[in-house]
């Protein structure tokens, strides 16, 4: 009995369900991608996140970006690297904070062939 | 694992510090309940420990508080331990729903030790518990759709939890006491409806929040939810076996009686500490299904 009233009680409410925090929905340059140029770093979320920290980082070691969207939370993050990416292997690291809370973290990687 | 993120040190300090908050508060709160419904059965050595453990239980959940918003601020800052007392990034912890929540759990575990004043003290406790209760769905996944009904289902679940584990150790003194039997026999009648009302409100928020019983397989919160329900499992059968087995024994005066319920309850603390552990994990590093 309590069974049925509990699966009845969800089966009721879940149709209503919207995600509550975001996931990294697409990427510019796509996460795997290999690209020949790179004139700007984009992650889109379907949930407004905070992205705080952002590093850029080939096998050099870190590269210098700019930040075009600022510490607000927005649904699209947009930065321009400062140099032109030389060929090789690229890994995108951000963390930030979901609008519910969270602290949520992730990455990519592409890479830029001549 | 699909849904399980990154597990560093902060996480994991993130973790400790959650369980501990959870334990606090739910002692805190369950302190507070055990006093008023138990204000005219239970003798003065259990009543002054439950009031003893609620205060104790919110000013250590105070503090706990505190901590947890440095170890957020350096979780999303990406500095490491130095984002903890960054201000900017204090500050956006304080704008985000841990803030909002901040304010409900801190006001109300301040509340709580008002406990201490005679009489009215106790009302104005247990507003405050109400009011942590109520901090914990203004966080986290509860903040999603239907919102009215995983908010009362998580408070619900909460308070009934706080009763049954503020309980514990007050029934353990209880049961040094020559009325003890009753008071823990009348608690047993009540633990009926309680745990009842927890496993139902629990069961709903967790089916709300997977979305299908198939997710929760392959998913590090189908994992983690089903490890904190093999422990709550255990945690029912230890209070199965007391109300069946132990607490009429007592009530018989049966020899070492007391001894084999007094181990049995802390047995049942152990277990609630590991579901807290549990609990604090799944809603630290998992995903529910539902959000994936």
């Amino acid at each position: 009995m309590i069974k049925q009233t509990i699966f009845g009680l969800a089966v009721v409410l879940a149709p209503t369900f919207a995600a509550a925090h975001s996931n990294s929905e697409a990427t510019t340059p796509a996460d795997g991608s290999t690209v020949t140029e790179v004139s700007e770093l984009s992650m889109r979320f379907d949930d407004p996140m905070r992205i705080i920290s952002v590093t850029l980082t080939s096998a050099n070691g870190e590269v210098g970006i700019e930040r075009e969207t600022g510490m607000d939370p927005a649904t699209e993050f947009r930065a321009t690297p400062l140099e032109e990416l030389a060929p090789g292997s690229y890994s995108i690291e951000w963390r930030g904070m979901a609008s519910d809370g969270h602290p949520m973290q992730g990455s990519y990687s592409f890479t830029v062939a001549e | 694992m699909t849904g399980l993120a990154p597990i560093d040190g902060l996480a994991v300090l993130a973790i400790l510090a959650k369980s501990i908050g959870y334990g606090a508060a739910l002692l805190a709160m369950g302190g507070v309940l055990f006093m008023t419904v138990f204000a005219t059965r239970a003798e003065a050595p259990a009543l002054r420990l439950a009031r003893q453990l609620a205060v104790a239980a919110a000013l250590v959940g105070f503090v706990v508080l505190a901590l947890r918003f440095g170890v957020r601020a350096a979780r999303i800052s990406g500095m490491g331990f130095d984002g903890a007392t960054d201000p900017m990034m204090l500050g956006f912890v304080w704008e985000s729903p841990l803030g909002t929540a901040a304010i409900w759990r801190g006001l109300g575990e301040l509340a709580i030790v008002a406990v201490l004043v005679p009489r009215i003290g106790q009302w104005i406790a247990l507003a405050g518990s109400g009011a942590v209760a109520i901090s914990f769905a203004q966080v986290g996944h509860s903040l999603g759709e239907p919102r009215v009904a995983l908010a009362a289902l998580l408070v619900l679940h909460l308070l009934a939890a706080a009763f049954w584990v503020g309980a514990l150790a007050p029934l353990r003194r209880a049961a040094l006491s020559p009325v003890g039997a009753d008071v823990l026999h009348h608690f047993g009648k009540i633990a009926a409806f309680v745990v009842a009302a927890l496993i139902v409100a629990g069961t709903a928020l967790a089916y709300l929040l997977s979305g299908s019983l198939g997710a929760l397989f392959g998913t590090a919160y189908g994992f983690g939810l089903l490890a904190k329900i093999g422990i709550v499992s255990m945690l029912l059968g230890l209070a199965a076996l007391n109300k069946v087995r132990l607490v009429p024994a007592l009530r018989a005066d049966e020899p070492g009686a007391t001894q084999a319920l007094r181990r049995s309850i802390s047995w049942e603390m152990l277990a609630v500490a590991l579901v807290l552990l549990a609990t604090a994990a799944l809603t630290s590093v998992t995903t529910p299904p539902i959000n994936l």
